[in-house]
């Protein structure tokens, strides 16, 4: 293959992954402390775009990188404070039936708002535009385009390869953020408190903690990298109030193919479907189904997920 | 000795057994006429014909539904792929091949079976949560290769048209006779889900939903239980697509969609789970709602009705069914007692009371 297509195309499946990683995250991380199917997820991320989206039009977008999340933290809290709390001693299902619900009036809402169709999300000027990969910088041409464009040294590729900043930005943010994650729940307090929740929330309310409080956090913080998804994924994927449930099954099957509530595997999961999805797009049709198809592997091979740990959640 | 096990639970129905019967017919008889005399009411209300057919449908569905949601306590998200799947078989048939209704319903029939048996397999080896997230997987999936890898036969986003009316024994199926036909059809599935409610299997499914451990323990399958009562909801659904096509010849890629699914999850909840009745009531409120209600309030119809599946799912969990309990108690009438929604207890239920 290639050298320069297979470098190109890795890229679009660390992008697909990223975005797909930055939701199961926010989905696993409830998931494994507070035992509940969040259904309204996607609806989190629409409601990220749009307010990314309007925010970004009406002010700066750098002012949307700061605000969204912070209102998606709030709005996580408050949904769990006001909400889910009173679902925790009812069944499964009812749980999955109210985020349901509320996916339905999030999506329906926003579409009453803003309209069905999809609203352009215009680039901020520092992120549009090219990135160059190169490693030999006498092959780039000696045009503004290339040359002013951000660029980065690469070896074993021939010449140099161009790819839209936009997308090298999302998944450096995304690095970001899950390298923050997996920092704030191994190295502090907080976090040791949480995976501490996650294995036996009866032995921690006996040592007199008040894990109630903890996980209103953990929602928030759910929501706050939905918030992060949405406001740099929202100009890739699109802004339509239907891109919620369309993000959230993959996101869904991440989850299960890296094992309910294990943070590690969703990463994992969806760099592996990020890579085949980016790798199958030649293949026609395949594209569409390849997600599903690895599920079923998964499944049938290891039904608790690749690195779902026995005993949780079967 | 191997026969008690399963005489043991039927005791208490055998003992009551003509009284129960005749309370049975009275039930299926005052029930047929209320569907039955459907297209002569439903237009006082604002409906009109082809709603009540609409209705059948959906109401077919949805009977299907709750014996896997009531009885069992599964909750599949993927039953679309059951009534779009049924609704592509027969659309095919009638497009290529013959418009004899029989052969139609034979053939979506052995594709829901084989279908079914497909997902049950893969989806049924979680139970809870996953179980809820597998069947919506795959269901999606069914969409994903209706629009790509099945489109030659499925027409893609354009769906499956076709120019035949659909035939009975050479006689044309149109307006009042499909509704008759779909009223029939409802009204004999109704009876079917009615046996088993009060069957020895249907008894064995509402313990499952309430201990599935600890039928394991004692050496049920459950497994298959759950399996058999999977396969028998996915038939109703395939039915109801089936006969969605009768009564409008042409499939949409809809059919396929997660909404369909997540329709007949939102009028089985508004309806009432587990009570059968409620579904139904269900199906015909959602109908109602989509296609009257929507021409008064406009297209907030859907936010409307996502306002009250929420409303419902927080204050009324036994749906409608509930409140006509609550009124009728209040009222000074004497109630029958009836859990709603039992969790499904699982392992880690404990553990999240403790969280509460």
């Amino acid at each position: 293959m290639d050298p320069n297509a297979l470098f190109l195309q890795l890229l679009t499946g660390l992008q697909l992954g990223a975005i797909y990683a930055l939701i199961a995250l926010g989905l696993t991380l409830i998931f494994g402390t507070l035992g509940f199917v969040n259904f309204a997820h996607g609806a989190l991320y629409v409601i990220a775009i749009y307010a990314a989206v309007t925010v970004a039009a009406n002010t700066n977008f750098l002012l949307a990188i700061i605000l969204v999340p912070a209102l998606l933290f709030a709005i996580g809290v408050a949904f769990e404070r006001g909400l889910i709390r009173h679902f925790y001693t009812r069944p499964h299902t009812d749980q999955i039936l109210i985020t349901f619900g509320l996916a339905i009036v999030v999506e329906e809402l926003m579409k009453w708002i803003f309209g069905a169709n999809n609203i352009p999300f215009t680039l901020p000027e520092w992120g549009s535009g090219l990135m160059v990969f190169y490693s030999d910088w006498s092959a780039v041409p000696a045009v503004p385009v290339f040359q002013e464009a951000p660029s980065l040294w690469v070896p074993f590729i021939e010449g140099f390869v161009t790819y839209q900043f936009w997308r090298v930005v999302l998944i450096a943010v995304s690095l970001v953020t899950v390298a923050g994650l997996f920092a704030l729940l191994q190295f502090t307090r907080f976090g040791l408190v949480v995976r501490a929740g996650m294995r036996d929330p009866e032995m921690l309310r006996f040592l007199g903690i008040n894990i109630a409080q903890k996980f209103a956090i953990v929602v928030g913080l759910g929501a706050a990298i939905a918030g992060i998804a949405g406001v740099f994924g929202g100009p890739i994927t699109q802004v339509t109030p239907g891109v919620g449930m369309a993000l959230l099954v993959p996101s869904f099957l991440v989850v299960v193919i890296g094992g309910m509530g294990s943070l590690s595997g969703a990463l994992i999961a969806a760099i592996l479907i990020g890579m085949a999805l980016s790798f199958s797009a030649e293949i026609a049709n395949l594209q569409q189904i390849v997600v599903y198809l690895i599920a079923v592997v998964v499944l049938l091979v290891r039904p608790r997920g690749l690195f779902g740990k026995k005993g949780v959640f079967e | 000795m191997s026969t008690e096990t399963v005489s043991g639970p039927v005791r208490p129905a055998a003992a009551t057994g003509t009284r129960s019967m005749g309370r049975e017919a009275l039930i299926l008889l005052v029930f047929s006429a209320i569907v039955l005399s459907m297209p002569f009411w439903l237009p006082l209300l604002g409906g009109y014909e082809g709603l009540a057919t609409k209705i059948m449908v959906w109401a077919i569905f949805a009977v299907g539904f709750d014996i896997l949601l009531g009885f069992t306590g599964l909750l599949s998200f993927g039953h679309a792929a059951f009534f779009g799947g049924a609704a592509y078989v027969t659309g095919y048939v009638f497009r290529d091949h013959t418009s004899e209704i029989i052969v139609a319903f034979i053939a979506s029939q052995l594709g829901v079976l084989v279908l079914a048996a497909a997902i049950g397999f893969l989806s049924l080896r979680r139970t809870g949560i996953y179980f809820s997230i597998l069947t919506l997987a795959f269901a999606e999936m069914m969409f994903a290769a209706a629009l790509a890898i099945f489109a030659p036969f499925t027409g893609g986003y354009d769906g499956l048209t076709m120019r035949t009316t659909p035939t009975l024994f050479g006689m044309p199926m149109q307006g009042l006779y499909v509704f008759y036909m779909g009223a029939i059809m409802l009204i004999f599935g109704f009876a079917v889900a009615r046996m088993i409610k009060n069957s020895a299997f249907g008894l064995m499914l509402r313990s499952i939903k309430e201990n599935p451990m600890r039928l394991q323990y004692t050496g049920v399958n459950v497994w298959a239980y759950k399996m058999a009562a999977f396969m028998i909801s996915a038939h109703f659904a395939g039915v109801a697509g089936f006969l969605m096509v009768v009564y409008e010849p042409y499939v949409a890629t809809k059919f396929l969609h997660w909404s369909t699914s997540g329709e007949v999850v939102i009028m089985s909840v508004i309806g009432g789970v587990g009570t059968l009745f409620g579904p139904i009531i269900g199906a015909g409120f959602l109908m109602y709602f989509e296609n009257v209600v929507q021409a008064a309030i406009g297209e907030q119809w859907k936010l409307v009705l996502g306002l009250v599946f929420v409303l419902v799912v927080i204050f009324l969990p036994g749906g409608f069914v509930q409140l006509g309990a609550m009124i009728w108690r209040a009222t000074g009438h004497k109630v029958r007692e009836r859990r709603h929604n039992v969790p499904d207890m699982e392992p880690d239920t404990q553990r999240e009371r403790n969280l509460g």
